[in-house]
Formats: C-alpha cells, sequence, structure tokens
C-alpha cells in the first residue's frame, strides 16, 4: 500500500476506524483535563477545596468558581470553534471531579485517614451544564462568557449548600460554639496547616448582615465572566493549525 | 561480540527495572517530624517547653491522653523570625492519628489563634482521643505566623485497637446526636453522584454519536451548522430547565431540612493569661560561651549571684527542648523523652550550694551526643550566632527557679 492510498476499505471500515480515534481522542482529553485542570484547581483553590472547614459563605465562593472556571472556558473553545462539540465545561468538571474523589479517597483518607465528610470536593457540574446549554444555544463566545461565566460564579454555592449545609449546624463545645465544620478542623488533626492559615471569614462584607453568600457569588460571578473570556482564548490558540510556508523552514 | 554486549545491556536494563520494581516495596515509616532539621537559633530562642508530661505511653482507640506542660515565649526572641502575635497551639502528629478533642492555654480553650506575649510563660494541655493504632510519636508544637512550625519535644505512645471502632460522638445545638466520624457521609456521596451522573448524561446524548473527525471535518468544510439540530437544542433546554430546577429544589429542602445553621467561626484570641511567675532571685550574666565542635559540648562562664535567702544550686539547663541535667542536684522523674534527656549532661567546675548574697563564677559545660543528634550544634552556621535557654536552679528544699540566659556563641573547631 502507496502512502497516498486510504488505510480503509470500506465506509463501514472508515466508520469504525472513526469511532474508535473517538475514544481514543476521548479518553486522552479526558485524562490529560483530569491531570492538568486537577493540578491547576489544586494550585490556585487548594486549601478550600479539600477541607469543610474552608468552605464558607465569602471566600470560597469567590475564589473557588472563579479559579475554576479557566479550564472549561478554553476547553469549550477549542470543541467548539472545531468539532462544534458543547460538552467543554462538563467533560472538564467531571474529570476534574473524578480526578478529585481519586486523590480524596486514596490519598487524603486512604493513606492519612482524614475523613471523607470532612474532604470531599467541591461540585461543579450545575454550573458546567448551564456553560455548555448557553453555548450550544447562543452559539456565541460572548454571550456564553457573560451568561454562562455569570451563572458558573452564581450557583456555585447553591450547588454545593446542600452537601455543605449538613456541617454548618452549630454545636457547643467546652464552652465556646463551632460548626461541626469548625469541630472537623479541630479534631483532626493537621500538623502543616494551623488554623491562622485558614483563610475564611475575612473580609469587608459586614453591611450585608448574615448575607453574605449572594453579594459573594455576584463577585465571583462578574469575574469569572472576565476570567472565561481569558481562558477562552488560550483554548482558541491552543486549537489553532498554523501552516509554514516551505520556503521558511 | 556484539551479541554479548547487546546482552548485557538488556540484562542491565532488566535489572535496572527490577531494581526499581523492588525499591518500591521498600517503603520505611516516616515517622519523625522534621524536627531536627529546623534551625537550631529558632529551636534555641523561640519557644522553651518545660515540666511536660505525657499522661499515657499507650492507649486503646476511643482513649484519651493529655500533654500537658508550660512554654516560656522567649524575650530575645529572633529578628528573623515573625513575633508570636498570631499562633496556634498545634499537636505534632502524622495525621489524625489522634483527635484533638481540646486544647487550652492559661485554662483558656484555644481552637483558634492566639496572641502571645515575649518574655510570658504560659500553662498549657492538649486533649488528645486515640484513632489510629500504631506507633506515633507525639510532639508539642507551636505554629506562628510568619515563623512557621516550633516543635517541641516528642514522645512515642502507642496505640492498639482498631481505627473501625472509633467514634466521635457529638450533640448539635439542635438537639441532634451524630458521629462525627461519618456523618453526613451518605448525604456528599448522594449529592455528588447526582450531580455527576447527569453531567455523564449530558457527556453520553453528545459521545452516543461521531464526534471528533466527522464533525471536524463538517466544520471544516463550512456545515457547522447541521451538527446541532432542533432536537439537540431541545435537549439541551431540557438539561438546563432540569439544572435549575434541581438546584431549587435542593435548596428549599435543604435549608427546610436544615432551618438552623452558623457561618464557620474565625478569629484571633487574645488575652490570654500567662502564669505569674514569682520575681527570680537569681541573676545571671554570661562571661562567654563557646561551643567546641569535637567535643559536641558548650562551654558557658557564668556569673551568678544569689539575691535570694535560701543557697541554691544550678541543677538543669534547658534548650531546644533537650534537657542537661547534673546529677548530683536533679533528676528527672517525668519519663521525659530519653534522646532529649542528659542526665548527666551538665557538669560544673564548682556546684557547691551559692550562698544567699554570694556571687559566683562557674565553668558550665554542657555535653550530649544531643547537640550532634538534634542538629543544634548547626547553630554555629546560623544567622545569628547566639544560643538561648532556660536555666534551673534548687534550693535545699527542692524549690525551683527558672532564669533565661542569651548570649553570644563563639564556635570552637581545634
Amino acid at each position: 500500500m502507496s502512502a497516498s492510498q486510504s488505510a480503509v476499505r470500506s465506509r463501514a471500515e472508515a466508520v469504525q476506524v472513526s469511532r474508535t480515534l473517538d475514544w481514543m481522542i476521548l479518553f486522552t482529553l479526558f485524562t490529560v483535563i483530569l491531570g492538568g485542570y486537577h493540578i491547576h484547581y489544586m494550585l490556585t483553590g487548594g486549601d478550600w477545596d479539600f477541607w469543610a472547614d474552608w468552605k464558607d459563605r465569602r471566600l470560597w465562593v469567590t475564589v473557588a468558581p472563579i479559579v475554576s472556571i479557566t479550564f472549561p472556558a478554553a476547553v469549550q473553545a477549542c470543541l467548539w470553534y472545531r468539532y462544534r462539540l458543547p460538552f467543554g465545561a462538563v467533560v472538564c468538571v467531571l474529570a476534574l471531579m473524578i480526578g478529585e474523589w481519586i486523590n480524596r479517597y486514596l490519598n487524603f483518607w486512604g493513606w492519612t485517614y482524614f475523613p471523607v465528610n470532612f474532604c470531599f470536593p467541591s461540585n461543579l457540574v450545575p454550573g458546567a451544564i448551564l456553560l455548555d446549554v448557553v453555548l450550544m444555544l447562543s452559539g456565541s463566545f460572548v454571550l456564553t462568557a457573560v451568561l454562562g461565566g455569570m451563572a458558573w460564579g452564581l450557583v456555585f454555592y447553591p450547588g454545593n449548600w446542600p452537601i455543605i449545609a449538613p456541617l454548618h449546624v452549630p454545636v457547643e463545645y467546652n464552652g465556646m460554639m463551632f460548626t461541626l465544620a469548625d469541630l472537623q478542623g479541630y479534631h483532626y488533626v493537621r500538623t502543616g496547616t494551623p488554623e491562622y492559615i485558614r483563610m475564611v471569614e475575612k473580609g469587608t462584607l459586614r453591611s450585608f448582615g448574615k448575607d453574605v453568600a449572594p453579594v459573594s457569588a455576584f463577585f465571583s460571578a462578574f469575574v469569572s465572566v472576565i476570567i472565561y473570556f481569558l481562558w477562552h482564548f488560550f483554548g482558541r490558540w491552543f486549537s489553532k493549525t498554523d501552516f509554514i510556508d516551505g520556503e521558511g523552514v | 561480540m556484539k551479541t554479548i554486549k547487546d546482552k548485557i545491556a538488556k540484562l542491565s536494563f532488566v535489572a535496572l527495572l527490577l531494581a526499581v520494581t523492588s525499591a518500591m516495596f521498600y517503603t520505611p515509616a516516616a515517622s519523625a517530624h522534621g524536627e531536627k532539621s529546623q534551625a537550631a537559633f529558632m529551636r534555641m530562642r523561640t519557644i522553651h517547653w518545660f515540666d511536660l508530661d505525657w499522661s499515657k505511653d499507650e492507649v486503646a482507640v476511643n482513649e484519651q491522653i493529655t500533654i500537658s506542660g508550660k512554654f516560656h515565649v522567649f524575650a530575645g526572641w529572633p529578628e528573623t523570625v515573625d513575633k508570636p502575635e498570631v499562633s496556634f497551639l498545634n499537636i505534632g502528629i502524622p495525621g489524625p492519628v489522634f483527635i484533638r478533642q481540646g486544647s487550652w492555654i492559661g485554662g483558656q480553650l484555644v481552637p483558634r489563634s492566639v496572641t502571645l506575649e515575649l518574655g510570658d510563660t504560659y500553662e498549657f494541655k492538649v486533649l488528645l482521643k486515640a484513632r489510629r493504632p500504631g506507633d506515633w510519636h507525639v510532639h508539642t508544637m507551636m505554629n506562628v505566623e510568619g515563623g512557621g512550625p516550633i516543635i517541641g519535644p516528642g514522645k512515642w505512645v502507642t496505640v492498639t485497637g482498631t481505627m473501625g471502632d472509633f467514634v466521635n460522638p457529638l450533640t448539635t445545638l439542635t438537639g441532634t446526636t451524630l458521629d462525627l466520624e461519618d456523618y453526613g457521609l451518605a448525604n456528599i456521596y448522594f449529592w455528588h453522584a447526582l450531580w455527576m451522573s447527569i453531567g455523564a448524561a449530558w457527556m453520553l446524548f453528545w459521545m452516543k454519536r461521531p464526534m471528533f473527525i466527522p464533525r471536524h471535518i463538517a466544520v471544516s468544510g463550512g456545515k457547522a451548522d447541521t451538527l446541532i439540530s432542533a432536537t439537540d437544542k431541545k435537549v439541551a433546554m431540557g438539561f438546563a430547565a432540569g439544572t435549575l430546577g434541581l438546584l431549587m429544589f435542593s435548596l428549599g429542602a435543604t435549608n427546610e431540612e436544615y432551618p438552623i445553621t452558623t457561618p464557620l467561626q474565625a478569629g484571633l484570641m487574645r488575652g490570654i493569661m500567662p502564669i505569674e511567675m514569682p520575681e527570680s532571685t537569681v541573676s545571671v550574666k554570661v562571661e562567654d560561651a563557646t561551643y567546641r565542635v569535637p567535643g559536641r559540648a558548650m562551654q558557658m562562664t557564668l556569673t551568678i549571684t544569689n539575691n535570694g535567702d535560701s543557697a541554691i544550686r544550678l541543677g538543669e539547663f534547658n534548650t531546644a527542648s533537650v534537657r542537661f541535667l547534673d546529677a548530683d542536684v536533679t533528676e528527672d522523674e517525668s519519663g521525659y523523652p530519653d534522646d532529649l534527656l542528659a542526665e548527666e549532661g551538665l557538669t560544673q567546675s564548682d556546684n557547691s550550694p551559692i550562698a544567699p548574697g554570694e556571687s559566683k563564677t562557674i565553668e558550665v559545660t554542657a555535653s550530649d551526643a544531643a547537640w550532634e543528634v538534634y542538629r543544634l550544634a548547626d547553630l554555629i552556621y546560623d544567622p545569628d550566632s547566639r544560643f538561648a535557654g532556660l536555666l534551673f536552679f534548687f534550693d535545699e528544699d527542692g524549690n525551683r527557679q527558672m532564669t533565661m540566659v542569651d548570649a553570644p556563641l563563639i564556635p570552637s573547631f581545634i
């Protein structure tokens, strides 16, 4: 067979090869995202995502969506721009969450025995679905950034509240009030993470009384819009094909 | 010849693979906390731990152990380390092998960071409950913001039993009794599984049709619009509506189930009460101090003045948690860790009692392998070559007085 001949001899074979390549590409994409996005999120969101006693209504709500919209924006751009596939955000989030669950279960619990109810990851799926749907329906990155990015930031806290609410029930302990999450942080000793490192409930949003989470979510949503724009350009740049003039080689 | 070379190369490669693979089976336990690698001046001139007591050497899972004692916040705190304005009384253990049921400084529960004052001495207590079986090195520890962990002495504690038997019961302010060890776990698994299933369903909807090559050909051929059908859009709207609906439902149901929740508790605790230490009647002037590298010994010339009304003798020099004792004057009865205790490590040119009103200049030598083992000898390579520590004097009735020393140290290499 010469180089100019096709590797397949029938349409059925072509379909079969195409599907095989689909799975190979998807598997590679999934594992690359799992690794890359996971490292990115651990480095930027880190402790806010690791520990229940960091999941507060101010900084976690603010930081987590901002630092996590990055890869979904880039992968969405690539998959939509090149393939019109609207699952870029969901594939990222699923890869991240599967990676995180492997890490939390095997490392945090399996090796160091932190209870899973103390070190579970954040839920990012609702925002990812909305992001993908907005892109698919609008076909516009501007609208996706504005509407999808806003949705990404706004639904983060409600999407996680059913998971963390039980840990925010108050308890009296040795004459002081704690939430159960605070007590987890106090009971399950993290030798390398002293209490003062914990960045929770810091800030100046005091004039909103106890309703701080929506304000934080709105702020996070606005910044998520900007970050989406930035990272979607990375995605477009990454999926660009350049041909070099033969004379210039 | 080439065949032999090839065989050697092949066998070498196999041997290398075997060596790498077998190395994976050698995983010795990491049983220390880096206490020896911390700069010596940090350990000598920051927090001085003393009168420590580990209530038990062996406990079963669910049993408690108390670590109590005192720590002195050194007045000559090094310039290169942030002052202990935000500090946290921690415990140095390899992960949550115990849970910390309580920690107190000066009788005050300190679950959060505290402000400590230079020159003050504090009483502390940490209550632990055994969780995971094994032999664990349990250290006292103070984290200082801008300074890092200042680790104190460690003692081996054996935990027996089965981790599966461990329970951590609590009663909330809403009257619910629960086991914090696995509380809410089913809820966490449920919501994560549900949302990830919805995400997977969205993926499957697109994965069931050709994905990359045919779509790429279509997009490149200007037929991108044909790739999203009206049905696809309806399904997408369904996913979006379902997502928003589930969010609203779950939010409402959660608020109904947990009507009382509070924000995470945080904030610095000030006003921690130090121990009211009696005014020391002993004054000590360090005339000079040298560290003899070959002999692993520190020699000090001290002028000691007894301003009290009973004769005193120097019995102990405590620095960086290493205790050098003069066996003629005092002995340890607390079961202090052997590796940190030099029972006969303190020798004096004259250890006879110093009478009231008397001033005496003596040569004091603190020698022990601990200088080397605990890398205190590295002091000579530190950026601020000073030593510091606590001197304990005893009168005839066994009463004890504590005095701090802080002076330059000259190394002697011959």
